[in-house]
């Protein structure tokens, strides 16, 4: 029977009333009751209470004023919301504060009136902030706000923990769109109303929420929500102190909980964490699953040798490092997360979660025209199969140095098994010619890595740029390995492996600086070409390679930056082809004929090339 | 069975507490024996179909108001749990409509002319929720509504759970422009616990409770038509979701929304 919710229910009050009357706390004596007084603002300053504006914000944005009021009341509190770049401060913010505590468990809500100069959204407005332990703040944020007076409600999650709460009510609100403004609110109070519902709260955003985690790991609760249904039927949300909250573990030997919602993972195996508010159970949950102590690196990876000078470092100590924007762009869909671990004192990054991640260098792009080498080392514990890959990708952002514009360049590599293996470093390190379609390289900015295996530890990212692997030399050691295409399917100009073409001229005078060698490797003979300006090739007759698929060759240089290759039919009829330059040792390069177009394949006679540097050339022939 | 004896002296603690302060809520009712004829305390597993069928669907037009949502007898719309019916409105879309519910009626199991019918219930919440325990004359299919005659001892919107509306519908008063009452708690709201919902009707009144607080009455010579309030009714039970009476549900509107039915009793006078 609900009679005393009936419409006379004011009759009940007035029993209550006397009732109250009777009620003696005989049992009060030993601790004080703090007041109970509702009112914060009504049509002033309620017993006791301070105002302190907030550091940064205008200190004078908050004014009692006697003209805009609700209701006619005699005063309501005026908010003058500065413009943006305003001198006195960047936004309008304080907290209205009692010095002693009252007593607020027989309320449900704080509610007040608002009204602005204009429709707007008020970043916060809440209680619980007294500038002191700030235990209990709750608030409710985007609250919109227009020209009409209306009220509005916040919910307290558990009011019998408030017997002794200092913080009445606080705002902070900035510039809209730059522009300030000037809201009021009047008439605010704790009330304890009968057509508010349904108090309830949520954890995780009210969503059931599952995390992987190893032993040590802390994870904290977050999305503390608690709401109320107004009289419009419609639920009002607050962000809620973690204080309000009683959180529980299902099974401590795997994770405990304490009392600010930090969840430290002790064991391995699966525990959900839950909390009340009261009595009532909170919607949503987070559950641990926890590997146990997990596999990590027990050593360093390997120190890397490059010259710092032939280096430009992104993550390394090693290396001073380029400045990087972020480790975990967290873009939509990545559920990576990041920490900065250290392995034998040395600085790793672990990935855990790792579906893919963005690596981010946007503000200072990276130039690595001069760079010919990619490095990372990276170690998983996750079990290694045939299927899986670990991928990376390099961005571009182009000349415009921006992100898209149409001139951005990217291009992914994949590495799998054997390459990949479980539980040790890796050292992945590759030229940067193989990221085929990164033709260019001046305005890297970002790097971004996927695959199967969600959890990675990473450390010595860098670009360098390569002598050839002999340490600085100038000029390769052993001759380039042996072509094995069958003779019937070359013609050769220049190889020890086939007949070459008779009488070819391998140093015709174009009036090139270039000076012309043929060295000996292991006596395996190569051409050299020195302080290369432009140097020409003149066949020893005519060839018809319209039979033939490729030009092949083989170029090693250390130094080079520019190269081109010229074939040339007589007219002359000639065409460039660039060849990606410096290499990493001997590089075997093998050109589609039909990239010459419209050199006459039927009947050609020369080679050119052009750009700079010492370059290395071998086994120069056309194929099927 | 003499229930309202029971009911009457509990009023009476009331009344003697309350004399000294307000005496205009002392309500003096006619004394009536009520003998049970009817009743479902849906205390059992499932849902009794001796006295309930399910309507199924869309209906025509909404059920001829616009509603949005399709009834289905899943056990996500409509179980039996710890006593109570449970009437689920969901916005999970099935069978072609955004929104399901449960509607249920006692049409060709059980009806019967005058007499007091009850239901005990606990309402839902929310924009565009539209709760409903009514009644319809037996004779529908014969001539059709209104003049079958319609009385809704429940119905709220859920944007003002605090509000609940008693209506008779008929020939000349119906749809948009019926004859109802309008009764409103001041501080607290139907959806936050149980109440008893009644009307006790005889060949000249329809009168309508709450908790046995008797809040409005409609006479047979206040009606602008015809008085067809003469032959047996069949209750209905039911949320829509959306509809004519009640405007759209919002982004805002929580979701589930639970009607709970602790029972529904029909009495017949004795003497």
């Amino acid at each position: 029977m609900n009679l005393n919710k009936l419409k006379y229910a004011f009759l009940l009050g007035l029993c209550t009333c006397i009732f109250s009357a009777c009620e003696r706390d005989v049992e009060g004596l030993s601790t004080p009751e703090f007041p109970s007084i509702p009112q914060v603002f009504i049509d002033d300053f309620s017993a006791g209470l301070n105002y302190a504006a907030f550091g940064g914000s205008v200190p004078t944005a908050f004014q009692v004023d006697n003209k805009e009021t609700h209701n006619n009341s005699s005063a309501s509190m005026r908010f003058e919301v500065p413009d943006a770049n305003d001198a006195r401060g960047a936004y309008a913010g304080g907290s209205f504060f009692t010095s002693s505590g009252r007593n607020l468990s027989s309320y449900n809500v704080l509610t007040f009136w608002a009204k602005a100069t204009k429709s707007a959204t008020l970043d916060i407005v809440g209680f619980g902030l007294d500038l002191g332990a700030n235990k209990f703040p709750t608030s409710i944020s985007g609250v919109k706000v227009n020209t009409n007076w209306k009220k509005y409600y916040i919910p307290i999650p558990d009011p019998s923990l408030l017997t002794a709460e200092r913080g009445m009510f606080y705002y902070s609100e900035g510039p809209e769109d730059g522009n300030g403004y000037t809201f009021w609110i009047d008439e605010v109070k704790f009330e304890n109303l009968g057509t508010v519902a349904h108090p309830k709260s949520a954890i995780m955003d009210g969503l059931d929420v599952v995390k992987e985690a190893e032993v040590n790991e802390v994870i904290k609760v977050t999305g503390l929500k608690a709401s109320i249904n107004l009289p419009n039927g419609v639920d009002q949300s607050a962000d809620a102190s973690v204080a309000f909250f009683k959180f529980s573990s299902s099974d401590e030997k795997i994770a405990k909980v304490n009392d600010n919602g930090e969840v430290t993972v002790t064991g391995a195996g699966e525990a959900v964490i839950t909390a009340k508010v009261g009595e009532n159970v909170s919607k949503g949950s987070l559950t641990i699953k926890s590997v146990g102590l997990a596999p990590k690196p027990t050593v360093s990876a390997p120190v890397p040798t490059k010259a710092a000078a032939d280096v430009i470092s992104l993550y390394s100590n090693k290396y001073t490092n380029v400045p990087v924007d972020t480790w975990n762009t967290h873009w939509q869909f990545s559920t990576a997360e990041e920490t900065f671990i250290k392995v034998q004192n040395d600085d790793v990054i672990k990935y855990k979660n790792l579906n893919f991640v963005g690596v981010e260098f946007v503000a200072n792009t990276i130039n690595a025209t001069n760079m010919t080498h990619f490095h990372i080392d990276m170690w998983t514990p996750d079990a290694v199969t045939a299927a899986k890959s670990f991928k990376v990708l390099l961005v571009d952002f182009g000349a415009n140095n921006a992100y898209g514009g149409g001139d951005d360049l990217s291009h992914e590599l994949t590495f799998k098994a054997p390459v990949i293996t479980s539980q040790n470093w890796v050292g992945i390190d590759v030229p940067l010619s193989s990221f085929t379609g990164l033709t260019k390289r001046a305005n890297l900015a970002q790097l971004v890595l996927s695959g199967d295996f969600p959890n990675v530890y990473i450390d010595n990212v860098y670009f360098y740029k390569s002598n050839g692997g002999t340490g600085g030399a100038t000029s390769p050691t052993s001759p380039a390995p042996l072509p094995s295409y069958p003779a019937a399917d070359v013609i050769s100009i220049f190889s020890d492996q086939y007949t070459n073409v008779a009488g070819t001229n391998f140093n015709p005078n174009w009036g090139q600086a270039t000076v012309v060698t043929e060295i000996s490797l292991q006596n395996n003979k190569a051409l050299k070409y020195a302080g290369l300006n432009y140097q020409g090739t003149q066949f020893g007759s005519n060839q018809n390679v319209s039979g033939m698929q490729f030009l092949h060759l083989d170029l090693w240089t250390a130094n080079s930056t520019e190269l081109k290759i010229f074939l040339i039919s007589p007219g002359p009829v000639e065409t460039p082809y660039t060849l990606t330059v410096p290499t990493s040792g001997w590089s075997k390069i093998d050109i589609p004929l039909t990239s010459f177009a419209p050199v006459n394949l039927a009947d050609v006679f020369q080679i050119k090339m052009e750009g700079n540097g010492d370059v290395f050339l071998d086994n120069i022939l056309f194929r099927k | 069975m003499n229930n309202r004896n029971i009911v009457l002296a509990s009023f009476v603690c009331v009344i003697t507490f309350c004399l000294g302060c307000e005496a205009d809520n002392f309500q003096k009712l006619d004394e009536r024996k009520w003998t049970l004829t009817w009743s479902d305390e849906f205390s059992g597993s499932e849902l009794d179909l001796t006295k309930w069928k399910y309507d199924i669907g869309q209906g025509q037009n909404g059920w001829g108001n616009g509603e949005y949502q399709t009834y289905t007898k899943r056990p996500e719309n409509i179980k039996l749990d710890t006593g109570n019916l449970v009437i689920t409105a969901l916005n999970v879309p099935f069978g072609g409509a955004n929104f399901s519910s449960a509607r249920i009626k006692t049409q060709g199991l059980f009806a019967q002319k005058y007499g007091r019918f009850e239901a005990r219930i606990k309402t839902p919440y929310g924009p565009g929720i539209w709760p409903a325990f009514w009644m319809l004359g037996e004779n529908i299919s014969e001539v059709g509504w209104p003049r079958c005659g319609e009385i809704d001892i429940l119905e709220i919107r859920g944007q003002m759970p605090n509000t609940v509306f008693g209506t008779l519908h008929g020939p000349g008063y119906s749809g948009g422009n019926p004859v109802n009452i309008m009764y409103s708690l001041i501080d607290a709201r139907f959806d936050d616990d149980f109440y008893v919902y009644a009307v006790e009707w005889d060949d000249n009144k329809i009168d309508f409770f709450i908790n046995d607080y008797l809040y409005g009455s409609i006479k047979k010579e206040q009606l602008p038509g015809d008085w067809v309030f003469n032959q047996p009714f069949y209750m209905i039970l039911n949320v829509a979701v959306g509809g004519s009476f009640v405007g759209f549900p919002t982004a805002q509107t929580p979701f589930p929304q639970q009607m709970l039915v602790d029972y529904v009793r029909v009495y017949q006078e004795s003497n």
